[in-house]
């Protein structure tokens, strides 16, 4: 009887000892392989270098340049001081500082300890060749932004920095790991999927001291993908120059496609302080009241002032409430409702060519009310206002355009014909960015097309202009546009336009020039237009934040056509 | 008639050959001349061991009744010169130098111990078929032979070595258990002995008592006393089904697995032949202690019935607590795993022992 208890319990015991060793190898087998891997594979990571942005003809305008770690392997203990004091020599680093950043960075004596960064080229191949007598020594490349152009296109680029936890959380799933490096604003943000390298590296064996014991094997690092902008370096170049001192934007487009030639946003920042990591230089960006970060030209929204008026215009004309031979008589104000309404000069007797080309205020109030606020309303939106331009840049803004509905569900207000005066002249409430005016002047430059702006050309060398290009017809009567186009032309021609002091050019220019007032403070100046005047190959629009007026923007306007004409780019 | 001698001796050299296997592959990554010769050693052990076993098995085992008390009062003469002349190893003084070998004493207070206990209980009726013990009193049931246990038990503990400890308290208690000696003398020396064991954990040593907290948790001290359960359960658990193959497993190979060649050589076997070759070791385990019940069951000799189940039980609580502590199913404790573990003295005890039985069962058919 007790023999036969003690036999059951010597089986049962084996069969306890079986199923222990199947929950450990079997059941739980995967998890402790992995931490078996844990302790004997380590692995020394080498970048790839991140895609390059390159312009239309294929200048560069941010690559990656080589920088070089110098690192030391600790396990031979005997080394390290060698090493420190000849580095020392070639570094003209004091070897205490050496051996500081030894004790500091030490992890583990598998592990390469980082002695010096970016190093240059010719310490590294002084260092390398070290390594024949000491071979503890790792001297790693490492792929580091570089922007041979400084701050050209700044914000269109935007800049590259370690992953932010807010990124890191949406874009885990997608291989983002803590550290990465991934771009912020601009086309490195948007297209960082396609410029991101991936890492390569190799792997070996150690054994429980962490000594080398042999290498398992190499992954080769693989280059980021190359991204082709529309962006001509040199019209980016001379509208930032003819910009640099100002706060404003300009955007240069081609109206039939919608590539953007030129999108200059002053004032800009070297994107190199954030890959050098440059942490003063960095903090004072976030910190300048004159936001820089800021691409003017899509996250900017501000009242578009008289340019507008190619708007009221249309949605008059389309809608039959007037017609060329239609004019008001101007005395330097109009009475709205109770209120006096001003024109910035008195202009007499105008009909619609010569409103547009006086910019006549009294005219366009008259107008406006005869249209009404919400027919006004619906065709901004058809000329691409109060939305997005589905532009590729992150950040952009959509602008806003009131209506008596949007004033009663959201203020509890009334709408009243003082406001269809102001939306007339794109007074008030409205507002809109640099390239929604551009793209609405493109619409009189190639005949009632609404363009979506692009500005990547090819990704990895493959284009994908046609996924880019997207026309919408406005349906607008080819009358309304021809009779605005000439419009637009007077206003640069007619020795009273308000943009004559573009019209000694060797190209002819047409376009509308815009005031806005924006107290308090001084107002902006716009100037929109399209070039040649016969089959037009740019549009233009610039734009001065508190430029003072309109006549400042076609001064810009004038210098850069001129630089772009002395170029023989047109 | 004499097939219990070959099944007994093929299963031992099974095993033992997969131990070889193992040790070679744990330490011939080792630099040095010492390691590069251990397997080798090893070998030259088992054989010794063989000729141990051959002539054990054809010597009458009632020569052990005659040599009991001799063998007895040998273990404690040795234990106690363990104090005065053993080696320090590893904290602990367990080792006697022998010339060029290394005996372990406690090792032989195991035999010694199974055999005086089969002695005892079995010495009024040496030609009765009946064990009478169960008429025994209380003091000659328990008492006294748990004196005659606690001396050598004693000895061991304070060297310190905690796992032979408790692997004679444990075959005391089972012998105990299989000479029916009533059951409620047995509870009373059970509950004797473990309702003080609270105030004796102020006598362990920093170590065992480090060990024990670690079995608990491992992961309190995961570099230092929780090191060696940790890197043993990887080890096992890394090897998965199949295994990683021979001289292919990292963890022993590239020495995070301490003791790979002693203690821990199941878990390097286990993480190179994976859970089939583990069932396969197991199972060879199990035929051979198999082997030693039937053995036991098919005397009717009481001195070798008892000295079978003693040996047997010896070789059985040894294989559990080693396997168990490289599953981490039981605190790390000094046990070697019989017929696997690189040692000689570990080596030569068992293969006695096997002899002892294979003997017991050639005998049984003279009677």
């Amino acid at each position: 009887m007790r023999i036969r208890v003690v036999t059951w319990l010597v089986t049962g015991m084996f069969l306890l000892l079986i199923f222990g060793l199947l929950n450990l190898e079997v059941i739980h087998g995967r998890a402790y392989r992995d931490l078996g891997n844990k302790n004997c594979v380590r692995l020394i990571g080498q970048d790839g270098s991140r895609g390059r942005i390159i312009d239309r003809q294929g200048g560069v305008i941010a690559a990656s340049k080589l920088s070089y770690d110098f690192m030391i392997l600790p396990q031979d203990q005997p080394q390290e001081e060698k090493i420190i004091s000849s580095a020392s020599r070639i570094l003209h680093k004091s070897v205490k500082d050496l051996k500081n950043a030894f004790k500091n960075n030490y992890i583990s004596s598998s592990l390469p300890v980082m002695l010096a960064r970016s190093i240059s080229i010719k310490e590294a191949i002084a260092l390398d060749e070290l390594k024949v007598d000491l071979p503890a020594i790792i001297v790693q490349p490492n792929p580091v932004r570089h922007y041979p152009y400084a701050k050209l296109a700044c914000h269109i680029l935007g800049y590259v920095g370690e992953i932010d936890r807010w990124r890191l959380t949406k874009l885990e799933d997608y291989g983002y790991k803590t550290k990465d490096i991934v771009g912020f604003g601009g086309v490195e943000e948007k297209y960082d999927y396609y410029l991101r390298q991936e890492e390569g590296g190799t792997s070996f064996e150690v054994d429980h001291r962490g000594k080398f014991i042999r290498t398992l094997g190499f992954r080769p690092p693989l280059n980021g993908k190359d991204i082709q902008l529309t962006l001509d370096i040199k019209i980016q170049k001379i509208a930032e120059d003819y910009l640099s001192g100002r706060k404003g934007s300009v955007v240069i487009m081609d109206p039939y496609t919608g590539e953007i030639f030129a999108m200059a946003s002053a004032p800009g920042f070297s994107p190199s302080v954030f890959a050098e990591k440059n942490n003063s230089a960095i903090s004072g960006l976030f910190n300048n009241s004159n936001s820089p970060l800021m691409n003017r030209a899509i996250s900017g929204a501000y009242p578009p002032g008289s340019v507008f008026k190619l708007v009221v215009a249309a949605a008059a004309l389309e809608n039959k409430k007037i017609n060329l031979n239609t004019s008001f008589l101007c005395q330097g104000a109009t009475l709205v409702g109770r209120r006096q309404f001003k024109c910035w000069s008195t202009h007499g007797q105008q009909n619609l060519l010569e409103a547009i080309t006086h910019s006549c205020d009294v005219f366009f109030y008259k107008t406006g009310l005869l249209v009404g606020p919400q027919v006004l309303h619906d065709y901004a939106l058809k000329f691409g206002f109060s939305r997005t331009t589905s532009f590729e840049l992150p950040y952009e803004v959509p602008g806003f355009i009131p209506s008596p509905l949007w004033r009663k569900i959201n203020k509890f207000k009334n709408w009243f014909d003082g406001d269809t005066a102001n939306l007339s002249i794109g007074q008030g409430e409205v507002l809109a960015t640099p390239l929604q005016i551009a793209r609405m002047t493109a619409v009189f430059a190639n005949d009632g097309f609404l363009v979506r702006p692009y500005i990547v050309k090819t990704i990895d060398g493959r284009d994908i202009s046609a996924y880019q290009r997207k026309l919408e017809k406005l349906n607008l009567k080819k009358a309304t546009v021809e009779h605005i186009r000439e419009g637009l032309e007077k206003v640069v021609n007619a020795p009273t336009g308000t943009a004559s002091v573009l019209s000694g050019l060797a190209v002819n220019i047409a376009g509308k020039t815009g005031t806005a007032q924006a107290p308090p403070g001084q107002s902006h100046g716009w100037f929109a237009g399209f070039f040649p005047l016969k089959n037009p190959k740019f549009v233009i629009c610039v734009f001065l934040e508190r430029g003072s007026s309109g006549h400042v923007a076609c001064v810009v306007t004038k210098q850069i056509i001129q630089e772009m004409l002395n170029q023989g780019l047109i | 008639m004499r097939n219990s001698f070959f099944i007994i001796l093929i299963i031992a050299l099974l095993i033992c050959s997969l131990g070889v296997l193992s040790i070679y592959s744990s330490t011939y990554q080792k630099e040095g001349k010492p390691w590069q010769t251990v397997f080798q050693r090893q070998i030259l052990w088992i054989i010794f061991g063989l000729l141990l076993f051959s002539i054990v098995s054809n010597m009458s085992y009632r020569r052990f009744w005659d040599w009991t008390y001799f063998l007895y009062i040998a273990a404690l003469f040795f234990l106690l010169l363990v104090f005065l002349l053993g080696t320090v190893r590893l904290g602990a003084q367990r080792w006697l130098r022998l010339g060029w070998f290394n005996f372990q004493p406690s090792e032989l207070a195991k035999l010694a111990m199974a055999i005086f206990l089969a002695r005892y209980f079995s010495r009024k009726s040496s030609d009765d078929i009946d064990l009478s013990c169960s008429k025994f009193g209380i003091f000659s049931a328990v008492i006294l032979p748990f004196f005659f246990t606690a001396l050598p038990l004693s000895l061991i503990i304070e060297q310190p070595d905690l796992g032979s400890g408790v692997l004679l308290l444990l075959l005391f208690i089972s012998m105990l258990y299989l000479t029916r000696v009533r059951l409620k003398y047995i509870i009373t020396l059970v509950a004797g002995i473990i309702l003080p064991l609270p105030f004796m954990w102020h006598f362990l040593r920093d170590y065992q008592k480090d060990r024990l907290l670690v079995f608990l948790n491992p992961n309190i001290d995961p570099l230092g006393a929780g090191y060696t359960v940790i890197q043993s359960k990887i080890a096992i658990g890394s090897g998965g089904l199949f295994g990683k193959g021979w001289l292919a497993g990292t963890q022993s190979q590239l020495h995070f697995l301490p003791e790979a060649h002693t203690d821990f050589i199941f878990a390097t076997f286990c993480e190179e032949w994976g859970f089939l070759g583990g069932a396969v070791l197991l199972f060879l385990y199990f035929l051979l202690i198999r082997q030693g019940f039937l053995i036991a069951q098919r005397t009717q000799d009481s001195f070798g019935k008892l000295l079978a189940f003693g040996i047997t039980l010896m070789l059985s609580i040894q294989i559990a607590i080693n396997i168990a502590m490289n599953l981490g199913l039981a605190p790390v404790v000094g046990i070697p795993l019989p017929l696997m573990s690189y040692g000689g003295s570990s080596i030569f005890i068992t293969f006695i022992a096997l002899g002892i039985l294979a003997n017991i069962d050639k005998t049984r058919a003279v009677f």
